[in-house]
This record gives C-alpha cells, sequence and structure tokens, in this order.
C-alpha cells in the first residue's frame, strides 16, 4: 500500500520503518516469486512501490537488502516464539507453544519463509551464515529440555542441533512444495519428534495429543 | 584406500598415479574411450578442487581446466557449462557414497546395526574425502536452484533406510510413529553435517556417530535402547 497523501505529518521515523519493512516485505516477495539470484532492485523498487533513491537510501545492494531481511524474519520468528513460550510453566507445553507459533508465523509469511529458509541457502555465504545464525537462536530452548529430561546429561551433545535441524528440513521441504498454508498441521508429529529424545515417547505423545485440538486454523 | 578403480576417479587429480595424472600430448597408444573415461573424471576431481578452494560460484571453468590440467577444449567436448560439469560431480559422489552406505548397511542383519553401520560409513567417506564433502553438502546447496533440487532428492533418498526400521517395531510403536520421522531425521543428520563442514570440522566428522546413532534410533527403540548401540 501506498502511504496515505497527508503523509507529512507521520513522523520521520515512522516513514523510515515503514519505508523499510515495505523493501523487506517486497523483496520477500519477490524472491519467492522469482528465485533470489533473477530478483533485481528494479524489481524491488516496483513491488514496494518505492523510489529508486529510496531503496538506496535504506539499503547499499540487494544483497544487503536481503541479509536485512533475513535479520528482520530471524529476530521476529526468535520474538513470537519466545513471546508464546515464556508464559507457560511446563517445558513440554513450552515447546508446543513455541513450535506452534514458529509454524503460524511460516504460514502467515510465506513469501517471508520461503526467502529465509528456501533462499537463504543458495544466497551466497553471508546469508548462509545468517541461516546459520538464525538456527542456532533456537538451539538453547531445546537445551533447556536436559533439565526435565530423566538422563539429561547422557544425552548427545549434538541433540539440540539435529533436532531444529530436522524441524527446519520439513518446513523447508514443505515451503519448496509450495505447501506453506498447510504447514501448521504438522504441529503434533514436530512436537512429538522434538520432545521424544528428552522425555520419552509416551510422554512427547501426550504433550502432542493436548495440542491438536487447538492447532490448525485460526 | 580401495584399489577400485570407481574410487580412484574420486581422487583429486593431483593425487592420480604420475603415469594417469599427466597424458602425454600426442600419441600415446591409449584407447580412446580410456582417454575420455580419464578426462571426464579428471575434470570431476578438478572441479571438486576448484570449488574447495573458490567457491561454486567462485570458480571459473579456467579453475577447473587447470586443476585437472586438459584444455578448456577437452572440458567443453564433455560438459557444456560449468553447471552440468557440477551435476556430473554431485551425481558421482552421490552415487559413491550411496554404494558406501549400502555395502554397510547390508553387513548386518539387525536394522539398528546395519543403520549405524551406514551412518558411520557416510561419515567415514565425508571425513576422508574433504573435497568431495563440502561439494556435496554445502555447495550444492550454494550453487542455485537446479542443484538444490538434486540435494533435496538426495537427502530424501536416505529416508527408506530408516523407514526400514519400522518392519521391527511393537505395534505400539509403530502406531505412534508419525509419518515425517524419517524426514526429520535425515534432515536432522545432514543438516549437522553441513554445519560441522561449514565450520572447517570436516576431519572430525566421524566422532559425530555415537551421538547421530542414538538420534536417528530413539524414535524407534527409545533413547536408553538407542544410546546402549550408539555406544556400546
Amino acid at each position: 500500500m501506498r502511504p496515505p497523501p497527508g503523509r507529512q505529518q507521520l513522523s520521520r521515523e515512522f516513514i523510515a520503518r515503514h519505508q523499510r519493512a515495505r523493501i523487506i516485505n517486497a523483496l520477500a516477495e519477490e524472491t519467492a516469486e522469482k528465485g533470489y539470484r533473477a530478483v533485481t532492485v528494479a524489481d524491488i523498487v516496483r513491488r514496494a512501490g518505492i523510489a529508486r533513491n529510496t531503496f538506496y537510501d535504506n539499503f547499499s545492494s540487494k544483497e544487503d537488502c536481503f541479509l536485512a531481511t533475513q535479520d528482520f524474519a530471524a529476530e521476529e520468528a526468535l520474538r513470537r516464539v519466545r513471546e508464546a513460550a515464556e508464559p507457560i510453566e511446563s517445558w513440554q507445553a513450552r515447546v508446543g507453544a513455541g513450535l506452534a507459533a514458529f509454524l503460524g508465523y511460516v504460514a502467515e509469511e510465506p513469501a517471508l519463509a520461503r526467502a529465509c529458509m528456501v533462499e537463504a541457502l543458495s544466497a551466497g555465504p553471508a546469508a548462509l551464515e545468517r541461516y546459520e545464525q538464525a538456527l542456532q537462536s533456537f538451539l538453547p530452548l531445546f537445551r533447556i529440555g536436559r533439565k526435565v529430561a530423566p538422563h539429561g546429561e547422557d544425552l548427545p551433545e549434538t541433540l539440540e542441533e539435529t533436532v531444529v535441524g530436522g524441524i527446519f528440513w520439513i518446513v523447508y521441504q514443505r515451503l519448496v512444495l509450495g505447501e506453506a498454508e498447510r504447514i501448521e498441521r504438522l504441529l503434533p508429529e514436530l512436537v512429538e519428534f522434538a520432545l521424544t529424545p528428552y522425555v520419552g515417547a509416551d510422554a512427547a505423545r501426550a504433550a502432542a495429543a493436548e495440542l491438536e485440538g487447538g492447532s490448525g486454523a485460526d | 584406500m580401495s584399489p577400485d578403480p570407481a574410487n580412484a576417479s574420486l581422487e583429486p587429480a593431483s593425487e592420480y598415479p604420475p603415469e594417469l595424472s599427466r597424458l602425454p600430448p600426442g600419441r600415446h597408444g591409449l584407447p580412446r574411450e580410456f582417454v575420455i573415461r580419464n578426462q571426464r573424471e579428471r575434470l570431476i576431481a578438478g572441479l571438486a578442487e576448484a570449488v574447495a578452494e573458490n567457491g561454486y560460484a567462485g570458480t571459473t571453468i579456467a579453475h577447473i581446466t587447470r586443476h585437472a590440467a586438459v584444455s578448456r577444449r577437452t572440458f567443453y567436448e564433455h560438459f557444456s557449462s560449468k553447471d552440468e560439469c557440477f551435476f556430473a560431480a554431485y551425481d558421482t559422489v552421490m552415487e559413491e557414497l550411496r554404494e558406501r552406505i549400502d555395502e554397510a548397511y547390508a553387513e548386518h542383519d539387525e536394522w539398528p546395526r546395519a543403520v549405524s553401520a551406514g551412518i558411520e560409513a557416510m561419515l567415514a567417506f565425508l571425513a576422508s574425502e574433504p573435497n568431495l564433502a563440502r561439494l556435496c553438502m554445502v555447495e550444492a546447496l550454494v550453487a542455485g536452484p537446479v542443484v538444490v533440487e538434486r540435494y533435496d532428492a538426495a537427502i530424501q533418498s536416505l529416508v527408506p533406510y530408516f523407514k526400514a526400521g519400522r518392519e521391527d517395531c511393537p505395534p505400539e510403536v509403530l502406531e505412534r510413529l508419525s509419518p515425517s520421522t524419517e524426514e526429520a531425521l535425515v534432515g536432522g543428520i545432514a543438516s549437522l553435517i553441513s554445519r560441522r563442514i561449514i565450520a572447517g570440522k570436516t576431519a572430525e566428522l566421524e566422532s559425530l556417530l555415537p551421538d547421530l546413532v542414538e538420534f536417528a534410533l530413539t524414535p524407534y527403540l527409545g533413547s536408553t535402547e538407542a544410546a546402549k548401540v550408539a555406544r556400546g
């Protein structure tokens, strides 16, 4: 959407933030449509409905804009996951709520998810590094599970990496297949997958079953 | 290293026996088919070396031909583009990896041992061939959409090895396992391996064996039994 007339009354900061968000959205949509490599600054500018100069006021290049997109999405994803999980007491239920928030974000912003979880892998070393950091930012949330696990101290050192890697892979596959809108259906499976190594299959299943009623369409 | 010629094809060109590494120009009396095969293999090894050095995007055909010690013209006799050479390299590496996994997996009757042996063979191969490991687990993702498709297919092709574990499961476990279990397992394993390669820890990949085996077996056997197999 273009800013309404009379935007002069809005603060400079508001406009700047809004423009940035619009450019990021435009990049995500263009990327989801054409693939990162094929996207040009002209495409982004056209889709965002802004002047070319405005793009360059905010970003130095397409690459710069892509990295900012990744940062934005990773922060927002982590914020949503934390916000959903924090008020809950039991760790199992927190994993469920956090994953629900994550999948909800993916379903809500499929283009952004595709840019950050699919295209990011082939968008160059800096983008890959960002992807890696985003994945790592989720590890501590799972690591807490070692405290509630009966044999927490014996669990494989790399468990969180394989669990998060497995979840990202499943999401990746669904995004590649263009099934983002159905991704929330996977919630019980993914919760069970993530919890089983920590609390055992039965407890994991019970936690997943509790979610099954609450998942799905909003 | 095995004397199998298929393995020799994966060696970097510089490690070829001297009589193979640089074919003398002109008449050498070698059968034409041998020369062609040798050139193709050398180009593939040359690509792996060049990509390890420069990354896929930074690799040029000149880099590849220099590492392979063949002419540019020879390159174009075999491949129409860098991408095509990469596909050939990728397919060759994956085929080799699959053979090693199959062989190790087939040596065991019990599924948990077979899976463990398969993972062990995969880690051993990748650790012993750092250039090829990088090529198929990292650069394949960076190389662009067409190769990514191949990468996805390769990772997904490992799913049946895990699915076989369902055959021995008691009904209550079978009923519990969700359809995406195997996909999540292979994705988790591949992701950890890629991350270690990116971090420059390819040589230490084999130390991941117990962790990966325990991770892979837990959904089927439970974590206590999985840990026993993994650490035993």
